[in-house]
Protein backbone atom coordinates (compact mmCIF):
# COMPACT_ATOMS: atom_id res chain seq x y z
CA UNK A 1 0.00 0.00 0.00
CA UNK A 2 1.55 2.91 -1.10
CA UNK A 3 0.39 6.23 0.39
CA UNK A 4 0.85 10.09 -0.77
CA UNK A 5 0.06 12.76 1.69
CA UNK A 6 -0.60 16.27 -0.25
CA UNK A 7 -0.85 19.54 2.20
CA UNK A 8 -2.55 21.19 -1.00
CA UNK A 9 -5.21 18.41 -0.80
CA UNK A 10 -7.15 20.88 2.38
CA UNK A 11 -8.50 16.87 3.62
CA UNK A 12 -7.63 16.09 6.81
CA UNK A 13 -4.31 13.73 6.87
CA UNK A 14 -6.60 11.17 8.51
CA UNK A 15 -9.19 11.42 5.89
CA UNK A 16 -6.42 11.05 3.10
CA UNK A 17 -4.95 8.08 4.80
CA UNK A 18 -8.33 6.33 4.74
CA UNK A 19 -8.83 7.00 1.26
CA UNK A 20 -5.68 5.29 0.26
CA UNK A 21 -7.15 2.54 2.20
CA UNK A 22 -10.06 2.53 0.46
CA UNK A 23 -8.05 3.07 -2.92
CA UNK A 24 -6.16 0.15 -1.93
CA UNK A 25 -9.29 -2.26 -1.75
CA UNK A 26 -10.87 -0.95 -5.18
CA UNK A 27 -7.47 -1.60 -6.97
CA UNK A 28 -6.79 -4.92 -5.15
CA UNK A 29 -3.53 -4.01 -3.94
CA UNK A 30 -5.28 -4.42 -0.43
CA UNK A 31 -7.53 -7.52 0.10
CA UNK A 32 -9.54 -8.98 2.83
CA UNK A 33 -7.51 -9.88 5.68
CA UNK A 34 -4.09 -8.71 4.62
CA UNK A 35 -2.21 -6.84 7.47
CA UNK A 36 -2.07 -3.14 7.34
CA UNK A 37 1.14 -1.40 8.05
CA UNK A 38 1.86 -0.98 11.72
CA UNK A 39 0.90 2.34 12.76
CA UNK A 40 4.43 2.96 13.80
CA UNK A 41 5.83 1.92 10.38
CA UNK A 42 3.38 4.37 8.28
CA UNK A 43 3.60 7.35 10.79
CA UNK A 44 7.21 7.31 10.54
CA UNK A 45 6.93 6.90 7.03
CA UNK A 46 4.67 9.30 6.56
CA UNK A 47 6.01 11.90 8.64
CA UNK A 48 2.76 12.14 10.51
CA UNK A 49 2.07 11.89 13.77
CA UNK A 50 1.02 7.91 14.91
CA UNK A 51 -1.88 9.15 16.30
CA UNK A 52 -3.20 10.41 12.91
CA UNK A 53 -2.59 7.08 11.82
CA UNK A 54 -4.13 5.68 14.62
CA UNK A 55 -7.11 7.89 13.96
CA UNK A 56 -7.50 6.50 10.49
CA UNK A 57 -7.75 2.85 11.55
CA UNK A 58 -10.51 3.91 14.15
CA UNK A 59 -12.23 5.56 11.81
CA UNK A 60 -11.84 2.71 8.81
CA UNK A 61 -12.82 -0.12 11.50
CA UNK A 62 -15.77 1.89 12.56
CA UNK A 63 -16.62 1.86 9.24
CA UNK A 64 -16.27 -1.74 8.98
CA UNK A 65 -13.40 -2.14 6.63
CA UNK A 66 -10.48 -3.25 9.34
CA UNK A 67 -10.56 -5.05 12.69
CA UNK A 68 -7.70 -3.67 15.10
CA UNK A 69 -6.60 -6.73 16.88
CA UNK A 70 -4.96 -5.77 19.75
CA UNK A 71 -1.01 -6.63 19.80
CA UNK A 72 -1.23 -7.97 16.35
CA UNK A 73 -1.89 -5.30 14.17
CA UNK A 74 -4.77 -3.65 12.14
CA UNK A 75 -6.31 -6.17 9.19
CA UNK A 76 -8.63 -5.56 6.34
CA UNK A 77 -11.93 -7.24 7.95
CA UNK A 78 -12.47 -10.58 6.19
CA UNK A 79 -16.44 -9.63 4.54
CA UNK A 80 -15.09 -6.66 2.73
CA UNK A 81 -16.72 -6.02 -0.20
CA UNK A 82 -14.80 -3.43 -2.19
CA UNK A 83 -16.40 -3.80 -5.67
CA UNK A 84 -19.96 -3.14 -3.74
CA UNK A 85 -19.20 -0.61 -1.54
CA UNK A 86 -15.97 0.99 -1.68
CA UNK A 87 -15.76 1.70 -5.53
CA UNK A 88 -19.08 3.70 -5.44
CA UNK A 89 -18.52 5.24 -2.55
CA UNK A 90 -14.33 6.54 -4.10
CA UNK A 91 -16.14 6.85 -6.95
CA UNK A 92 -18.82 9.44 -5.28
CA UNK A 93 -15.79 11.52 -3.60
CA UNK A 94 -13.59 11.95 -6.52
CA UNK A 95 -16.75 12.82 -8.43
CA UNK A 96 -17.30 15.55 -5.36
CA UNK A 97 -14.21 16.91 -5.76
CA UNK A 98 -14.38 17.41 -9.45
CA UNK A 99 -17.49 18.58 -9.22
CA UNK A 100 -16.09 21.49 -6.78
CA UNK A 101 -12.92 22.27 -8.92
CA UNK A 102 -15.24 23.11 -11.52
CA UNK A 103 -17.37 25.43 -9.58
CA UNK A 104 -14.41 27.20 -8.76
CA UNK A 105 -13.45 27.73 -11.89
CA UNK A 106 -17.27 28.75 -13.17
CA UNK A 107 -18.18 25.69 -14.28
CA UNK A 108 -21.32 23.60 -14.41
CA UNK A 109 -22.53 19.84 -13.71
CA UNK A 110 -22.94 20.32 -17.17
CA UNK A 111 -19.80 21.18 -18.42
CA UNK A 112 -17.64 18.50 -16.77
CA UNK A 113 -20.29 15.91 -18.08
CA UNK A 114 -19.69 16.94 -21.76
CA UNK A 115 -15.89 16.98 -21.48
CA UNK A 116 -15.91 13.59 -19.45
CA UNK A 117 -18.28 11.76 -22.04
CA UNK A 118 -15.62 13.24 -24.49
CA UNK A 119 -12.92 11.97 -22.85
CA UNK A 120 -14.11 8.60 -22.44
CA UNK A 121 -14.63 8.64 -26.61
CA UNK A 122 -11.07 9.78 -27.17
CA UNK A 123 -9.21 7.77 -24.39
CA UNK A 124 -10.00 4.29 -23.23
CA UNK A 125 -10.21 4.41 -19.32
CA UNK A 126 -7.77 2.69 -17.58
CA UNK A 127 -9.74 2.04 -14.46
CA UNK A 128 -8.75 -1.09 -13.66
CA UNK A 129 -5.50 -2.35 -15.41
CA UNK A 130 -3.78 0.29 -13.18
CA UNK A 131 -0.62 -0.27 -10.93
CA UNK A 132 -0.53 0.79 -7.19
CA UNK A 133 0.96 4.20 -7.77
CA UNK A 134 -1.57 6.57 -6.28
CA UNK B 1 -0.40 51.17 19.27
CA UNK B 2 -2.37 49.19 22.89
CA UNK B 3 -4.98 49.21 20.80
CA UNK B 4 -6.89 45.73 21.20
CA UNK B 5 -7.72 43.72 18.47
CA UNK B 6 -10.35 41.11 19.08
CA UNK B 7 -9.32 37.57 19.62
CA UNK B 8 -10.90 36.03 16.33
CA UNK B 9 -9.17 32.76 17.86
CA UNK B 10 -9.95 30.45 21.08
CA UNK B 11 -7.47 30.44 23.38
CA UNK B 12 -8.50 28.10 26.26
CA UNK B 13 -7.77 24.77 25.83
CA UNK B 14 -10.83 24.30 28.75
CA UNK B 15 -9.75 21.62 31.71
CA UNK B 16 -7.08 19.46 30.89
CA UNK B 17 -4.91 17.30 31.43
CA UNK B 18 -1.66 19.20 30.65
CA UNK B 19 1.56 18.82 31.18
CA UNK B 20 2.48 22.19 31.00
CA UNK B 21 0.63 25.64 31.70
CA UNK B 22 1.05 29.27 32.34
CA UNK B 23 -1.02 32.06 33.93
CA UNK B 24 -0.38 35.46 33.60
CA UNK B 25 3.23 34.77 32.18
CA UNK B 26 5.45 38.03 32.38
CA UNK B 27 8.69 38.54 31.09
CA UNK B 28 10.28 42.34 30.79
CA UNK B 29 13.83 42.39 29.34
CA UNK B 30 13.99 46.19 30.34
CA UNK B 31 11.50 47.90 28.71
CA UNK B 32 10.46 45.23 26.30
CA UNK B 33 7.90 43.15 27.26
CA UNK B 34 8.79 39.72 26.00
CA UNK B 35 6.33 37.67 27.90
CA UNK B 36 3.01 39.82 28.31
CA UNK B 37 0.47 38.10 30.27
CA UNK B 38 0.93 34.32 28.41
CA UNK B 39 -1.94 31.50 28.93
CA UNK B 40 -0.22 28.62 27.48
CA UNK B 41 -1.94 25.78 27.70
CA UNK B 42 -0.04 22.27 26.61
CA UNK B 43 -2.24 18.85 27.09
CA UNK B 44 -0.72 15.86 27.92
CA UNK B 45 0.35 13.78 24.94
CA UNK B 46 0.11 16.50 22.52
CA UNK B 47 2.53 17.39 19.81
CA UNK B 48 1.82 21.71 20.17
CA UNK B 49 3.23 23.83 17.52
CA UNK B 50 4.29 27.18 19.11
CA UNK B 51 4.43 30.17 15.95
CA UNK B 52 5.53 32.79 16.27
CA UNK B 53 7.52 35.98 14.10
CA UNK B 54 11.58 36.30 15.28
CA UNK B 55 11.34 38.31 18.79
CA UNK B 56 7.36 36.70 19.29
CA UNK B 57 8.80 35.50 23.10
CA UNK B 58 8.79 31.52 21.99
CA UNK B 59 12.15 30.77 22.96
CA UNK B 60 11.72 33.25 26.05
CA UNK B 61 8.39 30.78 27.05
CA UNK B 62 10.66 27.70 26.47
CA UNK B 63 13.64 28.93 28.19
CA UNK B 64 11.32 29.74 31.27
CA UNK B 65 9.56 26.70 31.06
CA UNK B 66 12.86 24.88 31.38
CA UNK B 67 13.72 27.35 34.49
CA UNK B 68 16.53 29.10 32.60
CA UNK B 69 14.49 32.42 32.73
CA UNK B 70 13.01 34.09 36.09
CA UNK B 71 9.51 34.91 35.41
CA UNK B 72 8.05 38.10 36.93
CA UNK B 73 4.78 37.42 37.32
CA UNK B 74 1.88 34.41 36.96
CA UNK B 75 2.41 31.03 37.45
CA UNK B 76 4.08 28.05 35.55
CA UNK B 77 3.11 24.57 36.22
CA UNK B 78 5.67 22.13 34.00
CA UNK B 79 4.82 18.43 34.88
CA UNK B 80 3.66 19.44 37.89
CA UNK B 81 6.41 21.93 39.32
CA UNK B 82 7.01 25.38 39.15
CA UNK B 83 10.98 25.52 37.21
CA UNK B 84 11.63 28.87 39.29
CA UNK B 85 11.85 26.84 42.82
CA UNK B 86 12.57 23.41 41.41
CA UNK B 87 14.50 24.17 37.95
CA UNK B 88 16.53 20.70 38.32
CA UNK B 89 13.99 18.09 38.96
CA UNK B 90 11.97 19.81 36.16
CA UNK B 91 15.09 20.08 33.77
CA UNK B 92 15.13 16.26 34.57
CA UNK B 93 12.28 15.41 32.87
CA UNK B 94 12.48 17.34 29.73
CA UNK B 95 14.48 16.76 26.77
CA UNK B 96 15.56 20.08 25.25
CA UNK B 97 16.72 21.52 22.26
CA UNK B 98 18.22 25.23 22.45
CA UNK B 99 18.06 27.94 20.40
CA UNK B 100 21.23 28.33 20.91
CA UNK B 101 23.61 25.58 18.36
CA UNK B 102 26.58 25.67 20.36
CA UNK B 103 27.33 23.95 23.28
CA UNK B 104 28.76 24.40 26.95
CA UNK B 105 30.83 21.52 26.75
CA UNK B 106 32.86 22.82 23.43
CA UNK B 107 35.97 20.75 24.23
CA UNK B 108 34.12 17.59 24.98
CA UNK B 109 33.87 14.72 22.02
CA UNK B 110 30.75 13.96 21.37
CA UNK B 111 30.93 10.53 22.68
CA UNK B 112 32.27 11.93 25.70
CA UNK B 113 29.24 14.41 25.19
CA UNK B 114 26.79 11.55 25.17
CA UNK B 115 27.85 9.55 28.11
CA UNK B 116 27.82 12.86 30.36
CA UNK B 117 24.24 13.09 29.74
CA UNK B 118 23.93 9.04 30.32
CA UNK B 119 25.08 9.84 33.62
CA UNK B 120 22.68 12.59 34.19
CA UNK B 121 19.70 11.00 33.36
CA UNK B 122 18.71 7.51 34.81
CA UNK B 123 16.41 7.01 32.02
CA UNK B 124 19.17 7.09 29.75
CA UNK B 125 18.21 4.44 26.39
CA UNK B 126 22.13 3.86 25.95
CA UNK B 127 20.65 1.37 22.74
CA UNK B 128 18.42 3.76 21.47
CA UNK B 129 21.02 6.53 21.68
CA UNK B 130 23.55 4.37 19.81
CA UNK B 131 20.55 4.08 16.80
CA UNK B 132 20.28 7.59 16.49
CA UNK B 133 23.86 8.80 16.22
CA UNK B 134 23.94 6.04 13.23
CA UNK B 135 21.15 7.35 11.97
CA UNK B 136 22.35 11.11 12.15
CA UNK B 137 25.97 9.99 10.91
CA UNK B 138 27.27 11.23 14.26
CA UNK B 139 31.08 10.91 14.46
CA UNK B 140 31.48 10.24 18.74
CA UNK B 141 34.94 11.23 18.03
CA UNK B 142 34.28 14.63 16.81
CA UNK B 143 35.18 17.66 18.99
CA UNK B 144 31.69 19.79 20.22
CA UNK B 145 33.40 23.00 18.69
CA UNK B 146 34.16 21.57 15.85
CA UNK B 147 30.68 20.66 14.33
CA UNK B 148 28.81 22.64 11.81
CA UNK B 149 25.25 23.83 12.95
CA UNK B 150 23.84 21.20 11.27
CA UNK B 151 25.91 18.44 13.20
CA UNK B 152 25.00 20.14 16.39
CA UNK B 153 21.18 20.29 16.25
CA UNK B 154 22.02 16.14 15.68
CA UNK B 155 23.67 15.80 18.63
CA UNK B 156 21.24 17.80 20.54
CA UNK B 157 18.58 16.05 19.76
CA UNK B 158 20.17 12.89 20.12
CA UNK B 159 20.52 14.41 23.86
CA UNK B 160 16.98 15.24 24.11
CA UNK B 161 15.28 12.02 22.68
CA UNK B 162 17.85 9.31 24.19
CA UNK B 163 16.52 9.77 27.56
CA UNK B 164 12.85 8.94 26.85
CA UNK B 165 11.89 12.30 28.72
CA UNK B 166 7.68 12.69 29.23
CA UNK B 167 8.70 16.27 27.92
CA UNK B 168 9.79 17.50 24.61
CA UNK B 169 10.87 21.29 24.38
CA UNK B 170 12.09 21.77 20.70
CA UNK B 171 13.34 25.34 20.32
CA UNK B 172 13.76 25.58 16.13
CA UNK B 173 14.50 22.08 15.71
CA UNK B 174 15.06 21.79 12.20
CA UNK B 175 17.26 24.60 12.31
CA UNK B 176 20.49 24.54 10.23
CA UNK B 177 19.01 20.97 8.79
CA UNK B 178 19.61 19.82 5.49
CA UNK B 179 16.46 18.48 3.30
CA UNK B 180 17.44 14.83 3.88
CA UNK B 181 18.28 15.41 7.44
CA UNK B 182 15.38 17.65 8.28
CA UNK B 183 13.27 14.46 6.63
CA UNK B 184 15.20 11.97 8.75
CA UNK B 185 14.21 14.10 11.94
CA UNK B 186 10.49 14.11 11.43
CA UNK B 187 10.72 10.24 10.57
CA UNK B 188 12.55 9.78 13.94
CA UNK B 189 10.14 11.86 15.99
CA UNK B 190 7.07 9.83 14.13
CA UNK B 191 8.33 6.63 15.97
CA UNK B 192 9.39 8.54 19.18
CA UNK B 193 5.99 9.36 19.14
CA UNK B 194 4.98 5.92 18.43
CA UNK B 195 7.52 4.24 21.13
CA UNK B 196 7.11 6.70 24.02
CA UNK B 197 4.29 8.90 25.40
CA UNK B 198 5.97 12.15 25.22
CA UNK B 199 4.13 15.66 25.50
CA UNK B 200 6.04 17.90 22.84
CA UNK B 201 6.34 21.80 22.58
CA UNK B 202 8.23 22.97 19.25
CA UNK B 203 8.75 26.69 18.57
CA UNK B 204 9.55 27.61 15.10
CA UNK B 205 9.15 30.15 12.43
CA UNK B 206 9.06 27.64 9.88
CA UNK B 207 5.72 25.41 10.20
CA UNK B 208 5.58 24.03 7.45
CA UNK B 209 8.40 21.77 8.09
CA UNK B 210 6.67 20.17 11.47
CA UNK B 211 2.91 20.46 10.04
CA UNK B 212 1.81 16.91 9.49
CA UNK B 213 3.52 16.04 13.12
CA UNK B 214 1.67 18.60 14.86
CA UNK B 215 -2.03 18.55 16.75
CA UNK B 216 -2.52 21.71 19.10
CA UNK B 217 -1.31 25.16 17.37
CA UNK B 218 -0.50 28.33 19.70
CA UNK B 219 0.49 31.29 17.31
CA UNK B 220 2.35 33.53 19.53
CA UNK B 221 3.06 37.25 18.99
CA UNK B 222 4.35 40.41 20.76
CA UNK B 223 4.81 37.74 24.16
CA UNK B 224 0.70 36.75 24.10
CA UNK B 225 -1.05 34.10 22.07
CA UNK B 226 -3.09 35.05 19.20
CA UNK B 227 -5.40 31.93 19.07
CA UNK B 228 -4.41 28.20 20.72
CA UNK B 229 -6.73 25.44 19.56
CA UNK B 230 -6.25 21.62 18.59
CA UNK B 231 -4.86 21.79 15.12
CA UNK B 232 -8.55 19.40 13.67
CA UNK B 233 -10.61 22.81 15.05
CA UNK B 234 -8.27 25.31 12.98
CA UNK B 235 -8.50 22.94 10.34
CA UNK B 236 -12.91 23.01 10.57
CA UNK B 237 -13.05 26.89 11.89
CA UNK B 238 -10.89 29.08 10.36
CA UNK B 239 -11.39 28.79 6.25
CA UNK B 240 -10.73 31.39 3.27
CA UNK B 241 -13.54 32.13 1.82
CA UNK B 242 -13.54 33.42 -2.07
CA UNK B 243 -16.38 35.45 -3.80
CA UNK B 244 -17.28 38.27 -6.54
CA UNK B 245 -18.84 41.07 -4.71
CA UNK B 246 -20.40 43.97 -6.19
CA UNK B 247 -18.62 47.12 -6.53
CA UNK B 248 -18.84 49.35 -3.30
CA UNK B 249 -19.69 46.42 -1.11
CA UNK B 250 -20.34 46.32 2.59
CA UNK B 251 -19.23 43.53 4.80
CA UNK B 252 -22.19 42.22 6.68
CA UNK B 253 -21.80 43.47 10.34
CA UNK B 254 -21.88 40.27 12.27
CA UNK B 255 -18.74 39.38 10.65
CA UNK B 256 -17.00 41.41 12.12
CA UNK B 257 -14.08 40.45 14.91
CA UNK B 258 -13.98 37.26 12.89
CA UNK B 259 -12.08 38.19 9.47
CA UNK B 260 -8.57 37.43 10.35
CA UNK B 261 -7.18 38.71 6.93
CA UNK B 262 -9.11 40.76 3.82
CA UNK B 263 -7.48 40.28 0.51
CA UNK B 264 -9.21 40.92 -3.00
CA UNK B 265 -9.79 43.60 -4.93
CA UNK B 266 -12.43 45.52 -6.31
CA UNK B 267 -14.73 43.00 -7.01
CA UNK B 268 -13.65 39.81 -5.38
CA UNK B 269 -12.64 39.17 -2.03
CA UNK B 270 -10.54 36.74 -0.52
CA UNK B 271 -10.90 36.50 3.28
CA UNK B 272 -9.76 34.37 5.76
CA UNK B 273 -12.67 34.03 8.35
CA UNK B 274 -13.13 32.35 11.50
CA UNK B 275 -16.45 30.31 12.27
CA UNK B 276 -19.25 28.18 11.52
CA UNK B 277 -18.71 27.07 7.54
CA UNK B 278 -22.60 27.37 6.80
CA UNK B 279 -23.40 30.56 9.21
CA UNK B 280 -20.44 32.39 7.70
CA UNK B 281 -21.19 31.11 4.26
CA UNK B 282 -24.44 32.55 4.98
CA UNK B 283 -23.54 35.89 5.65
CA UNK B 284 -21.76 36.80 3.17
CA UNK B 285 -24.15 35.61 0.61
CA UNK B 286 -26.86 37.69 2.37
CA UNK B 287 -24.95 40.33 1.98
CA UNK B 288 -24.50 39.89 -1.48
CA UNK B 289 -21.62 38.64 -2.20
CA UNK B 290 -21.40 35.34 -4.55
CA UNK B 291 -19.26 32.95 -2.36
CA UNK B 292 -17.35 30.79 -4.97
CA UNK B 293 -14.61 28.98 -3.04
CA UNK B 294 -14.34 27.76 0.70
CA UNK B 295 -11.19 26.16 1.64
CA UNK B 296 -9.31 25.44 4.87
CA UNK B 297 -5.40 26.88 5.42
CA UNK B 298 -2.75 25.18 6.60
CA UNK B 299 -1.14 25.56 10.02
CA UNK B 300 1.13 27.79 8.44
CA UNK B 301 -1.20 29.92 6.14
CA UNK B 302 -3.28 30.30 9.17
CA UNK B 303 -0.12 31.77 11.10
CA UNK B 304 0.42 33.98 8.18
CA UNK B 305 -2.78 35.47 8.09
CA UNK B 306 -3.32 36.20 12.11
CA UNK B 307 -0.11 37.56 12.04
CA UNK B 308 -0.20 39.96 9.21
CA UNK B 309 -3.74 40.83 10.05
CA UNK B 310 -2.43 42.03 13.31
CA UNK B 311 -0.05 43.76 11.85
CA UNK B 312 -2.86 45.66 9.44
CA UNK B 313 -4.72 46.51 12.12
Amino acid sequence: MKIRLSHADGRPLYVQIMDAVRSGLVRGSLRPKDPLPSVRDLSSSLRVNPRTVSQAYAELERDGLVQVRHGKGTFVAPGVRPEETERPRLAREVARRALADASRYGLALADLMTALGEMDRKVPMETTAHGDNS
Amino acid sequence: MTEMVPAALPVDLGNGPFAVTTRGLAKRFGSVRALDGLDLQVPEGAVYVLVGPNGAGKSTLIRTLMGLVRYQAGSVDVLGRDPADRGAEVRAGIGYVPEDYRFGYAWMTVGRLLEHQAVYHPSWDAEYARRLRARYEIDPGRKCHALSKGQSRRVQLVLALAHRPPLLLLDEPTDGLDHVVRDETLSILSEHLADSPTTVVISTHRVYEVEPLVDHVGVLAGGRLLGQLPRDELHMGLLRYWADVPEGWRPPRELSGRVVRRNGSARMIEWTVWGDRDAVTRGLSEAGAAVRDVAPVSVDEAAVALLSGREAS
